[in-house]
């Protein structure tokens, strides 16, 4: 953990200041999103506030507006009204203080496992050295330290998936950006990998805003879940998750015996079949 | 350690139950005899030996029926089909006697050339097509046009242009295939998948960046293959560009031979640009081993 107070990767200077000011990590102010000419409405005047070294789930129906509003925060998208802002300053664009971790594979299969992990520190322009170094931690951090050398066409899904989480925190963001990373990995994958990611939330402190359709995933990794409706995309429900009483749970049997658990689970079901049920499908 | 143990004593317990193993070593359950596969099986398999042996029968049965047929021709016409022999001996001749390696030498310098010269416009200009896409509304209707104007139509205003030089040869071997090589290269690199270059500007990558450092490594391995599609193209324009007025090149040795009726050399001038053609396809199938090892790496 030392390292990371070494390390010369810079961070911009004004959003050091909103950080300092007090600004939240993320801020949508009254956001809408439409398409093909306001035929579909995504977002429908949202505004939310992620806390800072939270873990915030944004859960939903398919086709409610969860994905775009982390592609709004990511800069890889804008708003049609309102505004998103990171640490107080509106948003222009990607950012590598916005790590995103894709559902879709995105390592670069050119490069070794290592050298994907050192990519986004080598844009920063960070030494050669201490971006070895770097990559080597995170890869350790995400078990993968024996396929260093590896190509990405030579490993599992899951696998793939950790040279993206690695390759995302080694270019040190400051909010990181989950965007179903486990939506296309079997049952038993995923839930090693929800164990494994609250292991990183617990090392490495950061801000986290998770996308999912799973609501088990969602109650295991948050501490807050905002629920989206479909069409148009309004939050059904701001949700901290109290009954874990600010606590993580290294393996996820342990949550599933923690009282209030169940009910949380019940009444999310519940959200997701009104919203189901709301329309004709 | 754990799991061992159990698996262990798990296979113990099985091999007791049916009574078969009497405790003492474990036969291994008989080899398992899959169905014949036919030789037209849908989505067959093919071993590597097999492969290689299919192919050269192909090869073998290409010849034997050119040889059938030249013997089924009449003797008085037999000079109109020569026989495989005939051709090769007369290709022998033709290196031996005419100076035919400096003619092929000057066929595959043409192409290998003007197919350079094409590949250095083409490549940067899909490339950025491809990643720009005010550029491609620029630039793709009226490249996407050119694609259809014949080749050969541009052999008068060559000659008029650049006389019967080598530079108005590699003129044409160059039209003929730029402008599909851009159109090519453009769909390789719109093919680079949106959520590669999407993570790169996540991770803060400049647009110089995202071009060189990601669409153009992620579509590398199509473009070689567009190149090598379109070099076998370039290949079939090599007779047209040196029809005209030529003195040197298989095209010309052909054009030649065709005013003596020497059938047996514009055979010999085909089999040569075939063995040609694939020689390169095989350059460009090693290249991709070499320049993309990634792409054939196991565990």
């Amino acid at each position: 953990m030392s390292n990371s107070g070494k390390d010369s990767l810079s961070r911009d200077a004004s959003l050091e200041q909103g950080r300092a000011a007090g600004e939240p990590p993320a801020r949508a102010n009254r956001v809408s999103k439409e398409y093909v000419g306001g035929k579909i409405v995504a977002l429908d005047d949202v505004s939310l506030d992620i806390r800072e070294n939270q873990v915030t789930a944004l859960i939903g129906p398919s086709g409610c507006g969860k994905t775009t509003m982390l592609r709004l925060i990511a800069g890889l998208e804008y708003p049609t009204r309102g505004g998103v802002e990171v640490y107080g300053q509106p948003i222009l664009g990607p950012g590598p203080e916005r790590g995103m971790v894709f559902q879709a594979y995105t390592s670069f299969p050119w490069l070794s496992v290592l050298k994907n992990v050192e990519h986004g520190m080598k844009i920063q322009g960070l030494p050669r050295d201490a971006r070895r170094a770097r990559a080597e931690k995170f890869l350790k951090l995400v078990h993968l330290d024996d396929f260093a050398d590896s190509y990405p066409v030579q490993l599992s899904g899951g696998m793939k998936q950790r040279v993206a989480i690695a390759r995302t925190l080694a270019q040190n963001p400051q909010l990181l950006l989950l965007d179903e990373p486990f939506g296309a990995l079997d049952a038993q994958v995923t839930w090693e990998m929800e164990e494994m990611i609250i292991e990183i939330i617990e090392s490495e402190n950061k801000t986290v805003i998770l996308i999912t359709h799973d609501i088990q995933e969602a109650i295991y990794l948050a501490d807050r879940i905002i629920f989206f409706t479909r069409q148009p995309g309004k939050i059904k429900a701001d949700m901290p998750m109290e009954f874990k009483g600010g606590r993580r749970f290294l393996r996820k049997e342990d949550l599933l015996s923690e009282p209030g658990y169940v009910d949380m689970e019940k009444l999310l079901y519940q959200m997701m079949r009104e919203e189901i049920q709301g329309r004709v499908s | 350690m754990m799991a061992e143990n159990k698996s262990e004593s798990t296979s113990n317990t099985e091999s007791t139950v049916p009574g078969t193993g009497t405790g003492g070593t474990l036969e291994k359950a008989p080899l398992y005899k899959p169905p014949k596969e036919r030789f037209l099986e849908v989505r067959g398999s093919v071993g590597r030996n097999e492969s290689l042996i299919l192919g050269l029968a192909g090869v073998v049965a290409f010849f034997g029926i050119w040889e059938i047929c030249h013997y089924l021709t009449p003797e008085s016409q037999q000079k109109f089909l020569p026989s495989v022999e005939q051709v090769v001996g007369k290709i022998y001749g033709l290196i031996r006697d005419k100076g035919y390696f400096s003619d092929i030498g000057k066929s595959v310098y043409r192409i290998y050339l003007s197919f350079t010269v094409a590949c250095l416009i083409a490549v940067p200009l899909g490339l950025l097509m491809g990643c720009f896409i005010k550029l491609r509304a620029l630039i793709n209707p009226t490249v996407g046009g050119l694609r259809y104007l014949p080749a050969a139509s541009f052999v008068p205003l060559l000659l008029v242009y650049f006389g019967p030089t080598d530079f108005a040869k590699m003129a044409l071997l160059f039209l003929g295939c730029v402008f599909f090589l851009i159109a090519l290269i453009l769909d390789n690199v719109l093919s680079v998948p949106k959520e590669l270059i999407e993570s790169a500007q996540t991770m803060g990558a400049s647009r110089r960046h995202i071009v060189l450092k990601v669409a153009l490594p992620a579509a590398a391995p199509q473009i070689l293959d567009s190149m090598r599609n379109m070099i076998a193209v370039s290949w079939t324009y090599l007779v047209i560009a040196e029809i005209v007025a030529a003195t040197d090149g298989i095209g010309a040795v052909m054009m030649r031979a065709a005013r003596f009726l020497h059938v047996d050399i514009i055979m010999g001038g085909i089999l040569t640009i075939g063995i040609l053609g694939v020689l390169t396809d095989i350059s460009f199938r090693l290249a991709a081993r070499f320049l993309f090892p990634y792409q054939y790496a196991r565990h």
